[in-house]
């Protein structure tokens, strides 16, 4: 295209300044377009550049003895079963509130709720909570769970409790999003043949929607698997060198624990704490697929 | 007796009862219609079976904890207890753990004497408690076995009503974490202000806020003026931060939207949103381990004497990479919210296409894109493993990119991962800082919706 433009200048509009002018515009649009390809190159530089560090360092400490030892003093002898087992207790109590409570309420405000004043509160606060630092929610789990109601300190019930009500709210998003989704068409056939509502809820609306909804809880349960700063102020932090059994032990998860190890002057936890970075990445990944694969075989186009 | 049996038993009683039930209604039906399915019979029954007696386990198990800590402390061995209180409720968790067989022996020897009297306290109360809970359940069951059913009985119509209030309830809980939030952090906050006055932490250009040991040694009161960290803050997370990640999201969506093919679109809009599900506490450790190192390096051959490998440079670049697909994605939304026309009229009249995005879409989208921008910066400034690890302590009041500056989120996680008494001064200081934290990024997020609202509308 730019070429003929240029041939149609060339033949039609002779005056000299016309020609620089049009140059020079034909060169900021190149010089524009290179800019917006330098942008992605330069993300995407970096992204290869964090993963590369990340496996060039750890890749040396990722072995069998390491996914099966538990934290130590020791880095020859620490690894990371302690931390994974307290993350997968976490990430159950934190799937077993929030995944039931954020599809029922995204199914109250989307099926059910009326249009008052009321709802709006409840729409403002779930849109809120979204955007609030997560942080925040470590210092009401400080201060609700753990000194109100005298739960268990580093306790991964703590942890899942406070993880919940900040990975509720993105479900609740992502599960109005696929309840809307579903064509109105569905729930007048089903109440045309005389269900109830709820039964065009629940037998209908929520089995289409489900495939949405739970594209949503995977991506909000691998944030919730990332997450450290809340689960520092509840005290997880603590050096836990045996695995939590139940729900209510001590215990520390694997983002804590890479921060720990990063603070250690040793220098062989480098190689530690990388390898536990590739850990926790893996899994990330592994869930990001899951929803992404989830997302490409169920979703259904109307 | 344990609280776990107590509520199996529940349940298997909720589940006796309704199989019942729905064995009733399924011979009722043998004679005729009914106006519900036996299913919602028995459903019926299990919710009222169910839930008198998990409202009553609910209300006992947080005051059980109470009554045994109580019995314990009142037993002649934990008379004997330090009065500290920290020191006091060490002991007793490790007594419980013991006492659950969870571990052998605790740190403090008080813990094993104390054990037996846990383990002999909770087994008496969860006994009160659970057994409560069985005969309020086998009531409950007994009174809706007693009662007759006639076919006309609508037990789909109850049982939808319990459904709808399950929904409504679900709802509430999130206006309860949101009270939740504001309550705990004013609350905590406002005893903060009865020891420091707010004048002091809202103006104040000092912060240390090490207390002394004894009262008279010097600067034993702490500084807690909070300038510094909310300079650091703003200084990292919506100035050095928003550097990187506005012209680096806004290009890559141009260029994504724009000028990219829709395969090569498709491949790397994915790989760019990775950036954003990296975890943060990765983010820190590489800002920490590669790049603080290497701008220190930058800083003294630039000849900054003051150049620090805790920069506010290295958590700043880190973090406006994380922010990238953030502002990337919410350009990309506005830009597609333009109407086609006013792309296709600007083509039309001959501007290029550089020229269409930098007139015409560009500005069309503007409060779309400060809308995402200001996201972003509530976003940037609320994050913490980042700055932890990368960020300094030192709250330096400096615009030198080189030096180390902290911020609010480092601040906080400092203040209340020691090992501190719960009311000082300095643990309460982090709550008066979450507050003014959660504060600022409410206001960025109302501001950012509201104008995100308005635009979408004006095109709507």
């Amino acid at each position: 295209m730019n070429s003929a433009a240029a041939d149609f200048a060339a033949t039609r509009w002779t005056d000299q300044a016309m020609q620089a002018r049009l140059r020079s515009r034909y060169r900021s649009e190149r010089l524009f377009k290179l800019l917006g390809f330098a942008a992605v190159a330069l993300s995407l530089a970096f992204l290869v550049f964090l993963l590369g560090t990340m496996i060039t360092k750890g890749i040396g400490g990722l072995n069998f003895e390491f996914l099966r030892a538990s934290d130590s003093t020791d880095p020859a002898t620490a690894g990371v079963w302690g931390a994974l087992k307290g993350s997968f207790l976490t990430i159950l109590v934190t799937m077993a509130l929030a995944f039931p409570v954020g599809v029922l309420s995204a199914i109250y405000l989307e099926e059910f709720a009326p249009r008052n004043r009321f709802t709006d509160i409840i729409e403002v606060s779930i849109n809120n909570l979204a955007a609030v630092p997560s942080i925040i929610f470590g210092l009401l789990g400080l201060a609700v769970f753990l000194n109100t109601m005298d739960l268990p300190r580093s306790a991964p019930l703590v942890g899942g409790l406070t993880l919940a009500l900040m990975t509720m709210p993105v479900i609740v998003i992502a599960g109005r999003n696929a309840i809307t989704s579903v064509p109105p068409s569905i729930r007048e056939a089903a109440l045309g043949v005389g269900a109830s509502k709820m039964q065009v809820v629940f037998h209908h609306v929520l089995p289409l929607a489900l495939p949405g909804i739970l594209t949503g809880t995977i991506i909000g349960m691998a944030r919730a698997l990332g997450e450290t700063a809340p689960l520092l102020m509840i005290g997880m932090r603590a050096f836990i060198a045996v695995p939590p059994s139940g729900i209510t032990d001590p215990a520390t998860v694997l983002p804590v624990q890479i921060f720990l190890w990063s603070d250690e002057v040793d220098r062989a936890f480098i190689e530690k704490t990388s390898a536990a970075i590739i850990v926790l990445l893996v899994f990330m990944l592994m869930m990001n697929a899951l929803a992404i694969y989830l997302r490409n075989r169920f979703e259904q186009r109307w | 007796m344990t609280l776990g049996l107590a509520f199996l038993v529940v349940l298997l009683v909720a589940a006796a009862a309704g199989g019942i039930a729905y064995v009733r209604a399924s011979r009722l039906r043998q004679d005729g219609r009914l106006h519900s399915l036996p299913i919602y019979h028995g459903v019926y029954t299990v919710l009222w079976v169910l839930a008198p007696a998990l409202i009553v386990l609910a209300v006992w198990t947080p005051m059980q904890t109470r009554l045994v800590n109580q019995a314990v402390l009142s037993s002649p061995e934990g008379k004997a207890l330090p009065e500290f209180k920290m020191q006091r409720t060490a002991i007793l968790d490790e007594a419980r753990q013991i006492a659950h067989k969870e571990i052998v022996a605790g740190f403090n020897p008080e813990s094993t004497t104390i054990a037996p009297r846990i383990a002999e306290a909770e087994s008496r109360y969860a006994g009160i408690g659970g057994i409560a809970a069985i005969l309020i359940a086998l009531g409950s069951a007994g009174i809706l076995f007693m009662r007759k059913r006639d076919r006309q009985f609508r037990a789909r119509t109850a049982v939808e009503k319990w459904m709808s209030a399950i929904l409504l309830l679900a709802s509430l809980i999130a206006i309860f974490t949101t009270l939740g939030i504001v309550l705990s952090l004013l609350f905590e906050s406002l005893r903060f202000f009865k020891l420091v006055p707010l004048t002091d932490f809202l103006f104040g250009l000092s912060w240390s806020p090490q207390m002394a040991i004894r009262a008279d040694q010097a600067g034993s009161s702490g500084a807690f003026g909070s300038i510094p960290l909310f300079w650091g803050t703003i200084f990292i997370g919506a100035i050095i931060a928003m550097i990187v990640a506005i012209p680096l999201g806004l290009m890559s969506a141009i260029y994504l939207t724009q000028y990219a093919a829709p395969r090569v679109r498709s491949v790397v809009k994915p790989l760019l949103e990775i950036l954003a599900g990296v975890p943060t506490v990765v983010y820190g450790y590489f800002a920490a381990l590669t790049l603080a190192p290497a701008i220190r390096d930058l800083g003294v051959a630039l000849g900054v004497e003051s150049a620090s490998s805790e920069s506010a440079l290295a958590a700043g670049l880190v973090m406006g990479v994380m922010i990238i697909p953030f502002v990337s994605s919410m350009a990309d939304d506005s830009i597609a919210a333009v109407p086609g026309a006013m792309r296709d009229g600007s083509l039309a009249l001959g501007a290029t296409r550089s020229e269409t995005i930098r007139k015409v879409l560009l500005p069309a989208a503007l409060p779309g894109v400060v809308g995402g921008i200001l996201l972003a910066v509530s976003r940037a400034i609320g994050e913490t493993m980042i700055v932890v690890m990368a960020a300094g302590l030192a709250a330096n009041f400096t615009a030198n990119p080189f030096a180390s500056v902290t911020t609010v989120t480092v601040q906080i996680v400092q203040l209340l991962t020691g090992d501190q008494e719960f009311d000082s001064a300095k643990t309460l200081a982090a709550f008066a800082l979450g507050l003014v934290l959660f504060l600022i990024t409410l206001a960025l997020n109302l501001i950012a919706l509201t104008v995100v609202r308005r635009y979408r509308e004006a095109y709507e």
